[in-house]
């Protein structure tokens, strides 16, 4: 029994505790934020140390309580994990300050902070379960959990979207927990294992449906194409913090949940010989195409980048779908950075709208001149996510192009390229609407420059430089790629 | 298997509860002796069923006879895993239902009936669980009938005397039915012993299997609520909602599912149920309980009947595990006779909270009720959450068991229709949540206060529910007691299931 073991037990309870402090003791504003920060530092600090951890290998599993025997609760930190967990943790730091400044006047700021911590918490421990089961009951439990924040305003525009958002979760949820069982019954186990399980009771058939029910389940949250009508209705209704996170991070759970399925309970040479992967290929690779097309022409900005997201995961799903260890790899490289420049921007989008009302790209000129930092973060995130070297989106993508071109698959290549252009077309706009000159400059009156040195700024500041160090620096901090390539190593390796 | 020995424990719990219970009709005029003879019949008899707990879970079971009504035949009482489970379950119950009515009734009239008949219910439920025999059942069996029927009328009124004369001939129809199919055993396999797995199993004539399993069936059925047997249950509806808890969470609807796992395990036994394939009828009528019930509930504007269809629907979770014979699937047969029962009741003491704190009876009267009662619509979250089958709580336990065993049964159909009826579930008890925590109310009515002895219990309840749902290993409701159940009905020994 290794110190090791229990760490992912830490770091999932340390925001849990403060999410129950604050629920219970009710603190006041500054001790309330101290505490919510405080409890996502320490989770932080858990996940840094685990990606230590696992980049010396798989930890042993820790079982906590049997579930349903003979299936316990076990947590369990591999690369694949770690990275997950890191980049969850990593971006709510920032998310956190942000969310302080966002909630300063806000009634039900300990019910937000609440809820985040659990959202935190059951995050940790899906990227850290050990079986089926476990990542099945923390990702439930956060898609319910997770409608909290996206009604946090309490308005009808705010229920509305919730309430769309159930309406896919919940049957998502079902059909996880379909595939879940049938996976048990074929098997005999959820306990991952690189290479997938043994099927000894498995038909083609059954294996069959288990896949189709456990990748629409995931792909709910993963912005999977069909299954994504929610998320262009959540981001503008949820609380720009909550925003950045459910963009960041929590839709790549979905993604993460699949990729955990594909090669950890399927494996990809079962997968090959079902013959389903390319039903995976087509939903995610449309998902770009109509998800960027569909960005170009919104005009309310954090919808657009609600889109983007959609087109954003595809690459991801569409590079796991090629089951080659390199796009692998670039995948998760993506998923991570992808993290930090999206939740980036919607943090610098939700401090233009707290601070100077916009919500729309047409309302965006003059922005550089009101508030210029935060135009210069929009700037950098943009060409970050767009691709433009030596910037963090940069590398997921070479990682991404080079991997299909190994693989040989030409169309998914073309998507991706035409992603990137569709990905350009629809984040220049916003970027030339902020540096244009205002219309109050043409008629004459001056415009006061009104930014604040709060959270929210420095939230979107902190993932813009971070955006830039994983570019520049992509070899040398070990992180997200090194941690990626090892974990994309690990579960090709079991092949 | 451990050895039998001869308990009096057995008859003690059944009889402890009846003492208290007659003291209750003597001297119950007297409020506190009242309370405290109610209040002691459920704890002593909780004490004397958890006494036999560590015996039971080491293999020990224990047995007592009062001789014989006809040769072969005697009156008698046996402690094995399947009824131990049911009276852990009921007796916990109880005292929660018992504190909880104390509270509800008070300053009602005829408090000494009805505390006398409610401690008299816990002593013929515990003596449906540890009977040995299906005679000795049906005495307990028909003595619920009769014990539950004067708390029902408690009310008085037209709609009561029509709801109770309703609950009579179907009950009493029911009850009939069991006694001819009792008799045909008899007749068929010469004992009515409940002490093996499949008394028939000897029994060639398939005609004759056949009326025994419909008559036994039919007449469990109709407690257990069964469509088309179960109109009783939404207009028994109409009683006090400590009633309401005791039918449709402890005693009745679970003595009829009891008595079903009863006939298919230590009847027919799980062999020759196979054999026969007669209970793949029962479990597609079922399914078609299981989503029609739903449907039903989703129309519904008041909140006891939305409950009372939910039981249908929820009842029959345990009657289609049954009818699958397989060992997952019985596994959820037997644990979701405690996880409806704690889920179910904290969600009926809840729903008579907010009956007495703001008189509010319809869903669409309870907006902001969240912020009001914050302790007793937090219970109710929890309860329905589980019934829409949320990780860590009861009910996904229910549901993940059940799927297993509809699997293992080869039959793929129940897992989706299971998907279905969770969402079914989702429909009806979040917009309810929705209410209660999201809408501002119109006009804020003043909430009285709720007597703690009212909101303890609902709390209490609701903690098992999670106790349950995360607790396998959990002390207070040995899943362990079902794996050996499920054991020893499918001839298993010292595998898990």
């Amino acid at each position: 029994m290794s110190i090791g073991q229990w760490v992912p037990l830490a770091a999932i309870l340390a925001p849990l505790i403060g999410a129950a402090w604050i629920r219970v003791a009710g603190p006041g504003r500054c001790a309330g934020a101290a505490v919510a920060i405080g409890a996502v530092v320490v989770a932080f600090a858990g996940c840094t140390l685990l990606a230590f951890i696992a980049g010396r290998g798989a930890s042993p599993a820790l079982a906590l309580i049997a579930l349903v025997p003979p299936i316990h609760l076990t947590l369990r930190v591999d690369a694949l994990g770690a990275l997950f967990g890191l980049t969850v943790a990593a971006l709510y730091v920032p998310a956190t300050f942000h969310a302080v400044s966002w909630l300063r006047d806000d009634a039900y700021w300990r019910l937000y902070h609440t809820v985040a911590l659990a959202c935190l918490a059951l995050m940790l421990l899906v990227a850290f379960a050990g079986n089926l089961v476990t990542l099945l009951v923390g990702y439930e439990l956060f898609s319910l959990v997770s409608f909290l924040l996206i009604v946090h305003r309490r308005t009808p525009d705010a229920f509305r979207a919730g309430i769309k958002y159930l309406a896919y979760v919940i049957p998502g949820a079902a059909l996880t927990l379909i595939g879940t069982v049938i996976v048990f019954f074929a098997a005999g186990s959820v306990g991952f294992a690189p290479g997938g399980l043994d099927v000894p009771a498995g038909s083609a058939g059954m294996l069959t449906v288990a896949w189709v029910c456990l990748v629409f389940g995931f792909g709910v949250k993963a912005a999977l194409f069909p299954l994504h009508g929610w998320i262009p209705d959540a981001h503008p209704a949820a609380p720009a913090p909550f925003s950045g996170i459910l963009s960041g991070v929590m839709v790549a759970t979905g993604a993460f949940a699949i990729v955990r399925v594909a090669y950890e309970i399927f494996g990809p040479v079962r997968l090959e010989a079902l013959g389903v992967m390319p039903w995976l290929a087509i939903p995610a690779a449309l998902g770009v195409v109509v998800a960027g097309v569909l960005a170009v022409g919104e005009d309310h900005l954090k919808r657009r980048l609600a889109w983007s997201t959609i087109s954003q995961m595809g690459y991801a799903t569409l590079a796991a779908s090629l089951l080659e260890p390199r796009a692998l790899a670039g995948a998760l490289v993506h998923l991570a950075n992808h993290a930090f420049i999206k939740g980036g921007l919607f943090f610098a989008v939700g401090a233009v709208a707290a601070v100077a009302g916009i919500h729309r790209v047409s309302e965006l000129p003059g922005l550089s001149r009101r508030m210029p930092v935060t135009a210069v973060v929009i700037t950098v995130l943009a060409a970050a996510l767009v691709g433009l070297p030596p910037l963090a989106g940069f590398i997921g993508k070479w990682w991404l192009v080079t991997g299909a071109a190994e693989a040989g698959a030409w169309p998914v290549l073309t998507v991706l390229l035409l992603g990137s252009v569709l990905a350009a077309l629809y984040l220049w706009p916003v970027v030339f609407a902020a540096w244009s000159a205002p219309p109050e400059l043409r008629s004459g009156s001056p415009v006061r420059r009104d930014e604040p040195w709060n959270g929210m700024l420095a939230a979107a500041l902190v993932t813009a430089v971070l955006a830039v160090v994983f570019g520049v620096a992509a070899a040398a901090t070990g992180y997200p790629l090194g941690l990626a390539v090892r974990a994309a190593a690990a579960l090709a390796g079991g092949s | 298997m451990g050895a039998e020995l001869f308990d009096l424990r057995p008859a003690l719990a059944p009889l402890v509860s009846a003492i208290c219970a007659g003291l209750v009709m003597l001297v119950g005029y007297r409020p506190g002796w009242r309370a405290g003879l109610a209040l002691a019949a459920p704890v002593l008899k909780f004490g004397v069923v958890w006494s036999m707990l560590p015996g039971a879970l080491a293999g020990t079971t224990y047995r007592i006879s009062f001789g014989e009504v006809l040769p072969g035949l005697a009156f008698a009482f046996r402690v094995d895993a399947l009824g131990l489970f049911f009276a852990l379950v009921s007796s916990t119950l109880w005292i929660a239902a018992t504190v909880y009515a104390l509270a509800y009734m008070r300053g009602r009239p005829g408090q000494q009936r009805f505390f006398g008949f409610f401690a008299l219910c816990v002593s013929t439920t515990v003596g449906i669980a540890f009977a040995e025999n299906l005679m000795t059942l049906f005495v307990f069996y028909e003595l619920l009938t009769v014990c539950t029927y004067p708390l029902l009328m408690h009310d008085g009124g037209l709609r009561v005397r029509r709801a109770g004369r309703r609950y009579l001939v179907y009950t009493l129809s029911g009850g009939a039915l069991i006694l001819a199919g009792m008799l045909l055993v008899w007749h068929l396999a010469g004992t009515l012993s409940l002490a093996g797995n499949g008394i028939l199993s000897g029994v060639d004539s398939r005609p004759a299997l056949l009326a025994v399993f419909v008559m036994l069936t039919a007449g469990f059925g109709v407690k257990a609520a069964i469509m088309p047997l179960h109109a009783w249950l939404p207009s028994a509806m109409v009683a006090p909602v400590p009633v309401s808890a005791l039918l449709h969470a402890v005693a009745v609807v679970k003595a009829g599912a009891f008595g079903l796992l009863r006939v298919i395990y230590n009847v027919f036994g799980v062999d020759l149920m196979r054999e026969l394939g007669y209970a793949q009828v029962l479990g597609a009528v079922a399914g078609a309980t299981i989503i029609l019930a739903s449907i039903v509930a989703l129309r519904q504007q008041r909140l006891k009947p939305l409950l009372a269809w939910s039981t249908i629907s929820q009842l029959s979770y345990i009657v289609l595990a049954a009818s699958l014979l397989t060992p997952a699937a019985a596994v959820a047969a037997i644990i979701h006779l405690a996880n409806q029962a704690f889920a179910k009741i904290t969600l009926f003491f809840a729903v008579g909270a907010i009956e007495r704190g703001t008189g509010k009876t319809r869903i669409d009267e309870l907006d902001g009720i969240g912020y009001r009662m914050p302790l007793v619509m937090g219970a109710f979250t929890v309860a329905s959450l589980s019934f829409i089958g949320v990780p860590l709580l009861a009910g996904f336990i229910t549901k993940w068991y059940l799927s297993l065993g509809a699997l293992e049964a080869g039959a793929g159909g129940y897992v989706a229709l299971l998907a279905v009826s969770a969402l079914l579930n989702a429909m009806y008890w979040l917009p309810i949540l929705y209410r209660a925590f999201f809408r501002r109310p119109e006009s804020p009515a003043p909430v009285r206060p709720v007597s703690l002895m009212m909101r303890l219990p609902t709390l209490v309840c609701a903690i098992y529910v999670v106790i349950l749902g995360i607790g396998a290993e959990a002390p207070a409701m040995p899943f362990v007691l079902a794996e050996s159940a499920v054991r020893f009905a499918f001839g298993m020994h010292g595998v898990a299931p």
